[in-house]
């Protein structure tokens, strides 16, 4: 998470301020991405793989004459492939000043989540993609887990991004 | 008298003419000897003059030498500076291990006094105790969403009444080992159990009974181990009965079983 961003989160929970959350769904667990990072949401279209991509890259779309790289999410959440839906969707976020499209099960809804209604996940794992968890919520009794998007690729890897 | 007084004057004025002018006098009067003596002096003196000079120029190099000493000392001191911090680093393992140590160090239990109650639950055959008086509670397994990057031990979270429990695979914690596929597929967990008032909950599939039990029936595990979760073992049963307050600091921790070892 970037400092700025962090200490708007750090504000936003003394204040309880009220946050929009994007929900999407990835083998029947919930998450959320922040409603200011989300561009938009599309539906499947055919994603154009790039010959010596990394892994996590499944290629790229053109979005209004623009060229967005998707990335895969189930793989980057250490789940295994599934088969493209009717509901599968890339949602279009900005992320790390770039742009790129993460692919998901399905969207939800956009909900609204009071700082004080997030908890900080158990502090146990060093695998890389437990860094991407910035919090969890019980949303109705279900729980949301809420997705750092900055921390889905490391540095170098947004450097990388960079050059498609 | 005017006139011996005139003659007194010039002796005096005679006499301090010629204190005035007494080298030239000595050397006029002096003998060859003496000027030889006065020559040697002279060379003596320049001798010594040279040797001073030559003794000074030798302490300036001297110094010079101090100073340049004092310049290999300070890099020899940055060095004692450098052991220092890599003594330090070698301190650092230590406290560490005190932390370690810590989490080791048993902190006197309630129920080590008298008989005491216990509850005995079963894991993939296993059969574990844990002291009524750290039961945080028993719940019904609910769905349990796991959390990506987590140890495999670390099952995921459960909302229990707007609570979230954080729940243990207590199979892949205990025995991760012995754990393969077929044993993972065959588990069937039930229960929660909560330890004490933390939001860990360890997997259980049967609740077998609670059971009173005397400090006899106990060997217990007071000397710090490689266990520090294991509180002692249930004679009759031969179980292990669990340290539930170092249990949640090495969950908190995210160690596994195999921390120490």
């Amino acid at each position: 998470m970037s400092d700025e961003r962090r200490n708007s989160s750090d504000k936003a929970k003394e204040n309880d301020e009220v946050l929009q959350w994007v929900t999407f769904k990835l083998e029947n667990e919930v998450y959320g991405i922040n409603v200011m990072q989300v561009q938009e949401v599309l539906r499947y279209s055919e994603i154009a793989p790039v010959p010596g991509a990394p892994l996590y890259v499944l290629g790229i779309i053109n979005l209004r004459g623009n060229v967005v790289t998707v990335i895969d999410t189930r793989s980057r959440f250490g789940l295994e492939s599934c088969d493209v839906t009717d509901n599968t969707r890339v949602v279009v976020i900005e992320s790390e000043k770039q742009v790129i499209g993460i692919l998901v099960d399905s969207v939800a809804e956009v909900v609204y989540l009071k700082a004080s209604e997030i908890d900080d996940a158990p502090n146990v794992g060093n695998e890389e993609s437990a860094q991407f968890i910035q919090g969890v919520s019980n949303r109705e009794g279900e729980l949301l887990i809420l997705v750092d998007l900055d921390k889905l690729l490391s540095d170098d890897e947004w450097d990388e991004l960079k050059q498609f | 008298m005017a006139k011996p007084l005139a003659a007194s004057k010039k002796v005096m004025k005679n006499y301090l003419s010629e204190l005035l002018t007494d080298d030239p006098v000595v050397q006029e009067r002096a003998s060859p000897e003496i000027v030889n003596k006065a020559k040697n002096n002279a060379v003596e003196n320049k001798r010594l003059e040279t040797l001073l000079k030559n003794v000074n120029a030798e302490l300036e190099i001297k110094e010079d030498e101090v100073v340049t000493q004092k310049s290999v000392q300070e890099p020899a001191r940055k060095r004692v500076l450098v052991d220092d911090s890599v003594n330090r680093v070698k301190v650092e393992p230590l406290v560490t291990h005190k932390s370690g140590g810590d989490y080791i160090s048993k902190t006197p239990k309630t129920y080590r006094q008298g008989d005491f109650q216990a509850l005995f639950f079963n894991v993939a055959g296993l059969t574990i105790a844990v002291p009524l008086i750290e039961l945080g509670g028993i719940h019904k397994v609910e769905k349990t969403t796991a959390l990506m990057g987590k140890p495999d031990w670390f099952k995921g979270v459960m909302l229990y009444r707007d609570e979230k429990i954080n729940v243990v695979d207590t199979a892949l914690w205990v025995m991760p080992e012995k754990c393969d596929e077929k044993m993972k597929s065959s588990l069937n967990y039930q229960y929660i159990i909560m330890l004490s008032d933390s939001a860990w909950g360890l997997s259980a599939e049967n609740l077998v009974d609670t059971v009173v039990l005397s400090q006899g029936e106990v060997k217990w595990l007071d000397t710090p181990s490689k266990r520090p979760w294991l509180a002692g073992l249930v004679k009759d049963k031969m179980c292990a009965l669990l340290d539930v307050d170092a249990l949640i600091q090495l969950l908190n921790d995210g160690s596994g079983i195999h921390q120490y070892d």
